[in-house]
């Protein structure tokens, strides 16, 4: 097997081969397209060097051929990166952050220590503490301790990293998601995935570069726009491919056009267009007539990929995928053959996480249990899966939420709910991380005796967006857009990579 | 010959003199300006790190006066016309890498330092970014002279109007060409879709082509800025820049009703409002004395903010979002300045101060909105019986009433304020904000509402909604022990929120009001007894004892409680005793004020108005001035950008240092003033003037020389081809259908969508198609959901509208592909455009694609194409004759069009709505 750092630099080299040839290509060429594009393309080429000039000319964007691949600053180490968003934010206190100590307070009035200054989303006056309600052991090599929630989890611990203090500065859903994915919690900023595939372009020019995927019965809290391209060009945004009816919208030909005829269709579209182009001389024209060979080929590709029929039976054993369904396992097992497929960003959002104890399915004994139980399996697979084909060296795998909940059960309105809960707790919440150059067996930061705050290793959200950017090969700090007159990144003003947490 | 002859003597000075002059003329140094040639520079190498956001050294450049200040170092930086004893020179050319600067990077050119050199020896004058001046009537270049005769005489010829002269003097200069004028079947598509943003109707289309008169053009203009069309159409425009939206947006993002703006909007467009008034009514119509209902509405630009209705969510924190996004919208769309950026430090490159943000801000913060779930306030515009029962209790007023009273009731029935909003309660005891919204109180409770103004009230009006009979509630002054000066029943209520009076102890002066409940029904503790909407401290109805006084008052409580209103989120004032400070926030944080600050307009720019009030008002007239320097370029370069596809200036946005410069910066000036001083503000004469021009009127041929020579087409010596706006799309596919309803107004409705595109959480909206001819009206009537927009509008670059749109920028990709070969919308349109053409000569398929290409493009179709089509045409009929099943697949129903027939006809129909000709103007 090829070493992975080569193969990385072989496909490096051969990008910025390609990248010379197009632009030897388009010198030569005496049509309009390619002078056009040859103005974009070496202001596209800017950014690679030193820093971005300022002016809306630095941006590395590209009208007639936005999605063409593009280098990162250095040499990546994940090709790729599959994110797994727990919508509603699930526990770290049942399923990664093991606190004895808890377990003891509990039904314990909260110090008073505890609650100033602090505001909580729904927590009034003084709660009590809650105390743990999963058994915890540790597993593996590494002796990551994990609950017996995560029984399939538990198997790969030494896969992964586990980061138990990262930190948000918001405490609702809506703007914790977008803090989470756009590095702002107000609407308008690009998403992570939107990011990237500005960034990289798309190396499979038959499948979208960013792909969404959805489970849980609804939409995440923050909308489309945690998979939105904010103020960069829309082409950029996340596709959301749909589990039932069309994959993406509008890809399915009307009822009576077969292909042959879609393909006689197409062929008729592009023929007069390049009469039109003849005669006009628009290079947008010549755009125009391969998207509709590319959309051609999407009609093709995107249901080919996003069918999971044709799985061996022991794929959906290991994943606990339905092919007669539509779910989160589902959904898992379609992110690995996406990345497969050379698609650079899958992002998963699965909702109902939320578990506040104000009915069954929000409470920690009953729906969180459940929802672990969707999600162990699958997510342990894809680990297994992607290592045995080779990809989980390439593949960054990230699990989290937007954030954690509190070690106290929620007494909303001032009065005991119903079921045992935990409410919205910004301030230390555990994500873990695989692959793609990350550590692995391996457990980053404490957090106090009852798992309020960080005691040591306090990361933020945009830590770990400068980290899963620099694991794709980008200094979170040099890749910009300028917008409203200046540079914009992921990270705004914040972030540093957690360099401990890298192989 | 005696040359020293005193006749001589003065020959020779005077030579002399002439040589020295010349001299001086030739070899002094040229002047340099600041704002072209030491601006950028510092821009680029010095602002990032001594600027409006880093101060390295204790030094910044972005002020004259901070520029020739000292630093840490204590030196003084630059001492104009002395470049040897300024430290910004001797700290350019050190050698030592910890001394020179810039700090780290390379260093300047030997050019550039002396750029700098010279600029302080000539004084070291400031300047002005071009968007900052004072805008100047610019004259067009002059025609004719010894200098145009050297220009090729194809210009002259060509030039109509100024617009021209400004375009082929920059084409001259870069060796350009103008194209000939557009054949005429080119043009009236071109002016139909950009005026109208439909294609146009084939009568017009055949007047025009036969109107022999030397005016045909001027007409057809005249009748296409005379059509309803037109207000939708640049309505569709200013909906992207007022992020309208038919939903708050945010997690739950439920339906707001504001589509009265957007109707607004069409109808102020339509009768030509001058710019002016547009934007003032837009920022301040409820401050306008006598503001009238269009005026509330106008308001409600300001009020397409967001709503955050999450539980759990800080009112005050999203309250503060929404004036932010005010200040930051109006700065960016009607101003194109950059300002958000002046939110967390002073601008980094333009001479805004941080302070400068948030005296702007105050302007805006005193909006009673408060993020309350009903989007308080309100307009409430009475329909029906109620609004004749209104116009009749105005009337009594007006003669029976006191005016100010009578101004105060009719306000209070419009707006419902000012009213105390419960969530602005606190100190709970047994009680809380019910969803972080509401004040519910239990069995024996208590909250505390802040500082009142009770001086001169005598009731209390309130809304509240209870399940359980036997409530109290005891008002008190100041503590829970305090003076009760309400007490009073608060029983059941049907049917949600209910309104109730009742009178209050007179008591002077501004109190904390202590509200007590007690209910003996209520067992459990943990159970809500009530839950108040808000609280309206106020006065007795006006006129008692005069003639009608109770039918008048009896009309008052049933308009208040009318269902036969429309209502609509406005802007409306705080009263002074519920006027909210201003602050700065440190590093733009609302949890961290600072400094207190009134309201007041940047020192960089031009002064306020004389006469104009201290309040949004006096703003709204500061924006719309004719001084203002930016607010004429933006609007005037925005609708170049609508005609042309590239703003005169590329970056609408930001017209500020950092944007790109304009292209033809007279010619935006020459248009900006024409339009403030020629046009009265008037659109419909702007763009006039900029469609009757040669440039305009040019064909969108370009050949290989032109395309080398100006790629990007900035010369404009070509007419540009632009893709059409999704709302065009959309529009023209059902026009030449025969299927766009012709309807108006109203509404927002829901044409077909795919299932499954709206799945927001906490929220049971779905979308319900619209019945009927609903299905086809405008692309800008259609539902505009944030969380879920329609999906081919935001796969034409359109966004969910969560913030403002500058400008939407333009690309083209295969899922826009997709979407109009198989968006069932696109088929129908498909469909029908097929059967129209068909019935026109039944039996001859090639005239009708003939007819529908004609149609759809304006052209006949020559016979390249032809062959194309009919090719499609001869496979797609053997393929249904074949398998006579898919037709009806194709067709969509079982009706009379299901034969293979028809359905071939139909493919070839959905590929001309595809066509490139066809998606863009040409």
């Amino acid at each position: 097997m090829m070493h992975k750092d080569q193969r990385l630099r072989q496909e490096a080299i051969r990008r910025a081969s390609e990248l010379t040839t197009r632009r030897h290509f388009l010198k030569e060429c005496r049509t309009g397209m390619g002078l056009m594009g040859l103005g974009s393309l070496l202001g596209g080429c800017d950014w690679l060097g030193s820093k971005a000039a300022p002016g809306v000319a630095g941006n590395a964007f590209d009208p007639v051929n936005p999605m063409a691949p593009r280098m990162p600053h250095f040499a990546p180490k994940a090709r790729a990166v599959i994110y797994l968003h727990m919508a509603g934010a699930p526990s770290q206190l049942e399923l990664f952050d093991y606190k004895p100590e808890l377990q003891r307070l509990d039904g314990q009035q909260c110090p008073e220590s505890f609650l100033q200054g602090k505001k909580f989303a729904f927590i009034r006056g003084v709660p009590k503490l809650l105390g743990t309600q999963a058994e915890f052991r540790q597993h593996g090599q590494s002796g990551l301790w994990v609950s017996d929630l995560l029984p399939h989890f538990q198997t790969v611990a030494d896969e992964v990293t586990i980061v138990k203090t990262v930190t948000t500065d918001q405490f609702n859903h809506g703007p914790a998601q977008l803090l989470m994915h756009c590095g702002s919690p107000r609407l308008g900023r690009p998403s992570m995935g939107a990011w990237v595939t500005y960034g990289l372009g798309s190396e499979n020019s038959n499948l979208p570069g960013f792909i969404v995927l959805t489970s849980g019965g609804k939409n995440p809290d923050a909308g489309k726009s945690v998979w939105g391209s904010g103020f960069l060009p829309s082409v950029y945004q996340g596709v959301h491919c749909r589990s039932e009816g069309e994959p993406v919208l509008f890809l399915q030909d009307p009822e009576g056009m077969d292909r042959d005829l879609r393909k006689a269709s197409i062929d008729a579209i592009n023929e007069v267009n390049r009469i039109t182009y003849d005669e006009l001389g628009d290079p947008e024209t010549l755009s125009r007539i391969s998207q509709y060979e590319m959309a051609f080929k999407m009609q093709i590709a995107v249901p080919e990929v996003m069918n999971i029929r044709d799985e061996p039976a022991h794929v959906h054993e290991l994943y606990g995928s339905d092919p007669d369904g539509a779910s989160l396992a589902n959904n898992i097992l379609l992110a690995r053959k996406l990345v497969e497929k050379g698609v650079r960003f899958v992002q998963i959002f699965d909702w109902g996480w939320d578990t506040h104890g104000t009915s069954p399915d929000g409470a920690i004994d009953i729906g969180l249990v459940n929802k672990c139980r969707k999600v162990d399996r699958a997510m342990t697979a894809l680990l297994l899966d992607l290592k045995q084909r080779g990809l989980l060296d390439e593949t960054l795998v990230v699990w989290g939420g937007e954030f954690g909940r509190t070690p106290m059960q929620e007494n909303r309105e001032g009065k005991q709910n119903l079921f045992k809960g935990r409410d919205h707790h910004s301030d230390a919440f555990s994500i873990w991380m695989a692959g793609g150059g990350i550590r692995k067996g391996f457990s980053y930061g404490e957090t106090d005796e009852i798992g309020y705050n960080p005691v040591s290793g306090k990361v933020s959200v945009y830590d770990v967006q400068a980290t899963l950017l620099h694991q794709l090969g980008f200094d979170h700090e040099r890749l910009t857009y300028d917008f409203q007159g200046r540079p914009f990144r992921l990270t705004d003003v914040h972030g540093s990579v957690i360099r401990d947490i890298i192989a | 010959m005696n040359l020293w002859r005193p006749r001589r003597y003065w020959l020779i000075a005077s030579l002399l003199v002439f040589c020295i002059l010349g001299y001086a003329f030739i070899f002094s140094e040229p002047r340099v300006d600041y704002s072209t040639q030491v601006k950028p520079l510092l821009n680029r190498k010095c602002l990032g790190c001594h600027g409006g956001v880093k101060q390295k050294g204790g030094y910044s450049l972005l002020f004259r006066d901070e520029a020739l200040g000292k630093g840490r170092s204590g030196r003084t930086a630059i001492v104009p016309g002395d470049p040897d004893g300024s430290e910004l020179i001797r700290r350019l050319t050190l050698t030592d890498p910890e001394e020179r600067m810039p700090y780290h990077e390379a260093p300047l050119s030997a050019d550039e330092v002396e750029l700098l050199r010279r600029w302080i020896d000539q004084g070291a004058a400031w300047g002005e970014n071009w968007s900052h001046t004072p805008v100047k009537e610019a004259t067009p270049p002059a025609v004719g002279g010894w200098l145009w005769g050297l220009m090729p005489s194809a210009h002259a010829r060509w030039i109509r109007n100024d617009i021209d002269r400004f375009i082929a003097e920059k084409q001259r200069a870069a060796g350009l060409e103008p194209s000939p004028e557009a054949d005429r079947t080119t043009l009236v598509r071109r002016l139909s879709l950009d005026i109208t943003g439909l294609p146009p109707s084939n009568a017009l289309s055949r007047h025009f082509l036969a109107d022999t008169r030397p005016d045909a053009y001027e007409r057809l203009v005249d009748t296409l800025l005379a059509s309803p069309a037109y207000g939708e159409r640049w309505t569709a425009l200013w909906l992207d820049l007022a992020r309208y939206a038919d939903t708050k947006g945010y997690e739950r993002d439920d339906t707001r009703n504001i589509w009265r703006y957007r109707d607004w909007l069409i109808k102020a467009f339509n009768r030509d409002m001058p710019y002016d008034s547009f934007l003032v009514e837009q920022i301040a119509g409820d401050l306008i004395p006598g503001a009238t209902d269009d005026q509330l509405i106008a308001t409600a630009f300001h009020r397409n903010t967001m709503t955050n209705d999450e539980g759990g969510t800080d009112n005050e924190e999203f309250r503060t979002a929404a004036v932010i996004d005010r200040v930051n919208t109006t700065w960016e769309v009607l101003m194109g300045t950059t300002f958000a950026c002046v939110q967390c430090h002073s601008h980094p490159y333009d001479p805004f101060r941080h302070q400068d943000y948030y005296r702007f801000l105050a302007y805006f913060n005193n909006a009673r909105d408060e993020d309350t779930y009903a989007e308080y306030p309100l307009l409430h515009e009475f329909k029906g019986k109620d609004s004749l029962s209104f116009k009749g209790l105005h009337t009594w007023l007006s003669l029976q009433a006191d005016p100010r009273e009578a101004d105060r009731v009719l306000t209070f029935l419009r707006t419902r304020q000012p009213a105390i909003n419960s969530l602005t309660a606190d100190r709970f005891v047994n009680s809380e904000l019910s969803d972080t919204k509401w004040l519910v109180m239990r069995r024996a409770s208590s909250s505390r509402l802040r500082q009142v103004d009770l001086g001169g009230r005598t009731r209390l009006l309130l809304r509240y909604e209870s399940k359980r009979d036997d409530g109290m509630l005891t008002i008190r002054t100041d503590s829970l022990r305090g003076r009760v000066i309400a007490r009073l029943r608060v029983p059941k209520t049907e049917g949600g929120f209910h309104h109730h009076e009742t009178p209050l102890t007179p008591v002077e002066g501004v109190h904390d009001l202590y509200l007590e409940y007690h209910n003996p029904s209520l067992v459990d503790p943990d159970e809500n007894g009530i839950r108040f909407d808000w609280f309206h401290f106020t006065r007795d109805f006006p006129g008692r004892g005069r003639p009608g006084f109770d039918l008048a008052e009896a009309a008052y409580r049933r308009l208040l409680d009318s269902r036969e209103v429309v209502l609509t989120p406005v802007m409306v004032e705080n009263p002074s005793d519920m006027h909210r400070p201003s602050h700065v926030f440190e590093k733009g944080s609302w949890l961290s004020p600072g400094e207190r600050v009134t309201p007041g307009v940047p020192a960089s720019l031009h002064p306020l108005p004389a006469g104009a009030p201290p309040d949004r008002y006096g703003l709204a007239r500061w924006v719309a001035s004719p001084d203002n320097p930016l607010t004429a370029r933006t609007f005037v370069n925005r609708m170049w950008e609508q005609l042309f596809g590239r703003g005169l200036a590329e970056t609408l946005e930001d017209l500020g240092t950092q944007g790109i410069p304009p292209t033809h910066p007279e010619l935006l000036d020459h248009l900006a003033w024409q339009f403030m001083h020629r046009d009265g503000w008037r659109l419909k004469a702007l763009l006039r003037r900029i469609v009757l021009s040669a440039t305009y009127r040019q064909d969108s041929r370009a050949d290989a020389n032109a395309v080398l020579r100006d790629p990007a087409n900035q010369w404009l010596a070509r007419a540009p081809r632009v893709r059409l706006s999704a709302e065009q799309l959309r529009d023209q596919a059902l026009a030449l259908a025969g299927l766009l309803s012709p309807r108006m107004y109203g509404r927002s409705v829901m044409p077909f969508q795919p299932d499954g595109i709206w799945l927001s959480p906490y929220n049971g909206r779905s979308w319900v198609k619209s019945p009927g001819e609903d299905q086809y009206r405008r692309a800008i009537y259609t539902f505009w959901k944030r969380t879920g927009p329609y999906p081919s509008a935001i796969t034409f670059d359109g966004t969910a509208r969560e913030v403002c749109l500058s400008r939407r920028i333009r690309t083209n990709t295969p899922l826009q592909a997709l979407t109009t070969l198989n968006d069932p919308a696109f088929l129908e349109a498909a469909r029908h455009l097929m059967y129209r053409c068909a019935s026109a000569s039944p039996g001859r398929p090639d005239k009708a694609i003939e007819a529908a290409y004609r149609l759809a493009t304006g052209h006949p179709l020559t016979d390249n194409r032809r062959q194309a089509l009919l090719k499609l045409h001869r496979e797609a009929l053997a393929s249904y004759r074949h398998t006579p099943d898919k037709a009806c697949g194709m067709i969509g129903v079982h009706d009379g069009h299901d034969n293979p027939e028809t359905a071939a006809l139909v493919v070839v129909g959905n590929a001309i709505l595809n066509l490139d000709e066809v998606l863009n103007k040409n």
